[in-house]
């Protein structure tokens, strides 16, 4: 109850019109970025906040908290259309949102993205809402040996991502397990694989890869089958820009997994939403009754990463405003902002700044809200940019990667590594290598090495340091019974055979 | 709103103290301001606060623009002011990583010697923290319980070249005491893992851990600072607690590309003293809690080669390999 009468006054300050209308900017700002793939809320947030002093604490953050979830709205669009992931957490949305798109069903994608998005990021804000104190402790207990098995645990997820050949999969996640130890080694301070560029030194930018593989590749790999008409099917009234009601069931489960993985991923401040929407996407397919499906356009595989990373932002929210501990580089930026305008997220925030805490849970309720009213209706707008022939669609998809790769670090080096992945992407596709476990692999790669040095640094080198805590054993644990998942599988459609033969 | 305010007292003040304008160069172009962390990262917080002062306080005839050179650990940004060589139109912000960097890669083309210094402006001080709940009420107990248990104790930190660890490595080598260092990318980790219990102490910036220290979850067992900070008067310095170690100070201030006329070089350092007398800095330090560490160029040359090779010796100490 006592909830009910703080959110009443939460909705109280999210309802006041100056409030209202700054919302309404952060969410549309939000969108716009998540759109653009290379600038991400990150940059915009640290762009806007001198704008935001003149203003009352509150709206501030209502505002660039809009931005940050606004923009994981937006991020999906790109993905689906051109594959070109807008931000490095809709990577996973190009895997069967692409496909979608290009079976004609663009607008249901882009509309299964947007009720997801909802679903899951109001999901998100209910959890922080009612959970927040007890979670934020339950964060705590995550310290690197349950890092490395939740990283091991995704990584494991190679095996629902392989197509034909497992082989070759495993050939692509060593790449980006490899790519992902470039640049300078935290524990000893020595470089590695940079080849004597200092460019290389912070590593390779995740954007730059997966831009590359996805959207560049795709377009060479497009561009040789010169003359077939790749032009992609357009969806034709309002009927085929809507999801279905059977796709719309079909997504039943992805929509509640999608929430729930998502949150609380984002409550862990040390995974990220990349991480979030992979591990759904793999749960997706594990419990799927065709898996074979994923990645030919399943509607489940857009609504599951999608969800995942928009529920993610709620669960971040928890460590942020009850402990004071960002997880990610935008939340980092937000508590850096609070700290400008005098207010402490800690311990104490919830009971020392009620008007600010509560106004900023309603206004996500009010923002979410928004951002549906707001992404519906321009899912035909933007499906429209399939109608373009390939002769004006290829250049544009060139130049949006371009710039968004440049808009990062401002550096032409970046640029020139998105050449060199474009070409890696498109040798991947002739050669029929899956480019997604490369991706996988370049996303855990990093954190996963860390929390394992971490672990035994702890221990003194003692490797039972990983089974002897509950919680990183039970992922363990999971994480052998997904290896043998395929096995299984394949067992099971033997006894199959065998019985039918039989009988 | 607090920071308003303060400007508007700061604005008063300045036009009070109109400044003489003995030096024969004037910017007639914006300046460039080149710091090497992206938008909202340390440095460019502080250049854009900076930025903010000059235009608010009017104390150049030019405004300064950020320029956000970021990439390569911060060696892009050196670089970029390297080779500038001449330019009395660029300016940057650099941090103690422009002095350590250099020292441990192999890829850096330059160092802060082929850069004229500036000015140093802040001292960041930091704070020995424990666990709200841990037996260690003093500096003594946490050094005498590694003692007793050598390689036991674990303290999260930054990259093993960051100061947290270079006070780590004078500690046990002025007490004979070991423990383990942990290295977390991001401050919120750090904190994090401290504050689940699964390390037993951490430096950290006063900033950070203000509302934990509030709250009861961290306790602060020593300050590493020359003189106790006004918002933690009964906390004894490192020195204080009979450790004598030299202070390691985390250090931002200013530099510009090589090759300037002296009358160029003057013209800032008179400008950077005359920002850090406004009251909008001061404010700005007590509210950061930072020292003012302001030191002119001369200063700051001997300063760069004694940091230097302080850091080279830690550096090695550590296990890091040095390459200059």
């Amino acid at each position: 109850m006592e909830v009910l009468t703080s959110l009443g006054h939460g909705f109280a300050v999210a309802f006041a019109p100056l409030n209202l209308f700054w919302c309404f900017v952060g969410v549309f700002l939000g969108t716009v970025v998540g759109v653009l793939p290379g600038l991400g809320p990150a940059a915009t947030i640290a762009m806007l906040l001198p704008l935001t002093f003149s203003m009352p604490p509150t709206t501030a953050v209502i505002m660039l908290a809009g931005i940050y979830y606004g923009a994981k709205y937006g991020g999906s669009t790109t993905a689906i259309l051109l594959n070109v992931p807008g931000e490095s957490a809709s990577v996973v949305t190009c895997l069967d949102g692409y496909q979608m798109a290009r079976k004609g069903r663009a607008g249901a994608a882009l509309g299964i993205a947007a009720i997801s998005s909802f679903i899951a990021g109001t999901v998100g804000v209910i959890g922080l809402m009612l959970l927040a104190p007890p979670l934020a402790k339950f964060g705590l207990s995550f310290s690197s040996p349950e890092y490395f098995a939740l990283m091991a645990m995704g990584l494991a997820m190679v095996v629902l991502l392989a197509g034909a050949s497992m082989v070759k999969a495993l050939l692509a996640m060593l790449v980006g397990l490899w790519i992902a130890s470039m640049g300078i080694d935290l524990f000893s301070d020595a470089s590695r694989f940079t080849f004597g560029q200092s460019e290389l030194l912070d590593g390779v930018d995740f954007v730059i890869v997966a831009i590359g593989v996805f959207a560049l590749g795709e377009v060479f790999g497009n561009m040789e089958k010169r003359g077939e008409g790749t032009m992609l099917p357009v969806p034709k009234g309002l009927r085929n820009l809507l999801p279905t009601m059977a796709e719309l069931k079909a997504c039943r489960f992805a929509f509640l997994n999608g929430s729930i993985i998502g949150f609380i991923i984002g409550v862990l401040p040390g995974a990220g939403s990349t991480v979030a929407s992979f591990i759904s996407y793999g749960i997706e397919k594990a419990v799927s009754k065709h898996p074979e499906k994923f990645g030919t356009g399943v509607p489940e595989g857009v609504a599951a990463p999608e969800g995942a990373n928009n529920s993610e932002t709620g669960g971040a929210m928890v460590p942020l405003l009850t402990l004071g501990i960002p997880g990610s580089g935008t939340t980092a930026i937000l508590l850096a902002a609070f700290i400008l305008w005098g207010l402490r997220p800690g311990p104490l925030m919830i009971q020392d700044n009620p008007e600010l805490f509560w106004g900023l849970i309603a206004s996500m309720y009010v923002g979410n809200i928004m951002l549906l009213v707001l992404n519906l209706p321009l899912i035909p707008l933007f499906a429209q940019i399939l109608k373009l022939r390939e002769y004006f669609l290829y250049p544009i998809i060139f130049g949006i990667s371009i710039v968004g790769v440049y808009s990062v670090s401002g550096s032409l080096f970046d640029c020139w590594l998105l050449a060199v992945f474009g070409l890696l992407g498109y040798v991947m596709r002739r050669l029929d290598y899956p480019s997604a476990p490369l991706i996988l692999g370049l996303v855990l790669g990093d954190s996963m090495e860390r929390a394992l040095r971490q672990s035994l640094m702890m221990s003194q080198g003692d490797l039972g340091i990983l089974v002897s805590r509950p919680i990183s054993a039970v992922m363990l644990l999971l994480t052998i019974a997904l290896l043998f998942l395929p096995l299984f599988r394949k067992a099971n459609a033997w006894r199959i055979k065998a019985i039918e033969e039989n009988g | 709103m607090k920071l308003r305010s303060s400007m508007v007292i700061a604005a008063c003040a300045a036009a009070l103290a109109a400044a003489p304008a003995w030096a024969q160069f004037k910017p007639t172009k914006p300046v460039e301001f080149i710091v090497h962390t992206g938008p909202g990262g340390g440095a460019d917080v502080l250049a854009r606060f900076i930025a903010q002062v000059v235009e608010k306080e009017n104390l150049a005839p030019v405004r300064f623009q950020v320029n956000n050179k970021s990439g390569g650990g911060g060696l892009t940004a050196m670089a970029y002011v390297a080779e500038k060589k001449g330019d009395t139109h660029a300016i940057a912000v650099f941090t103690g990583n422009w002095l350590t960097n250099p020292l441990t890669r192999a890829e850096a083309k330059y160092t802060v010697k082929d850069m004229t210094p500036v000015a140093r402006l802040v001292l960041e001080p930091a704070l020995v923290a424990v666990k709200g709940d841990a037996p260690y009420k003093t500096l003594k107990d946490f050094i005498e319980a590694a003692k007793k248990a050598p390689g036991t104790m674990k303290q999260s930190g930054g990259s093993i070249t960051s100061r947290d660890n270079v006070v780590r490595q004078l500690l046990m080598k002025e007490s004979g005491s070991s423990w383990a260092y942990i290295s977390f990318p991001g401050g919120g980790e750090r904190i994090a893992a401290l504050l689940g219990g699964h390390v037993n102490m951490m430096v950290v910036e006063p900033q950070e851990a203000g509302e934990h220290i509030k709250a009861g979850n961290m306790r602060v067992i020593a300050q590493v600072s020359d003189k106790r900070l006004a918002g933690f008067p009964n906390v004894p310095t490192i020195k204080e607690a009979g450790y004598d170690i030299p202070n390691v100070p985390q250090v931002r201030g200013i530099v510009m590309p090589a090759g300037v006329a002296p009358d160029v070089l003057a013209y800032y350092e008179d400008l950077f003293l005359r920002i850090t007398k406004t009251a909008t800095w001061r404010k700005y330090l007590e509210e950061q809690q930072f020292e003012d560490g302001y030191m002119k160029s001369a200063e700051l040359t001997k300063f760069f080669d004694v940091y230097s090779d302080q850091m080279r010796g830690i550096l090695k100490e550590a296990g890091a390999k040095v390459v200059r």
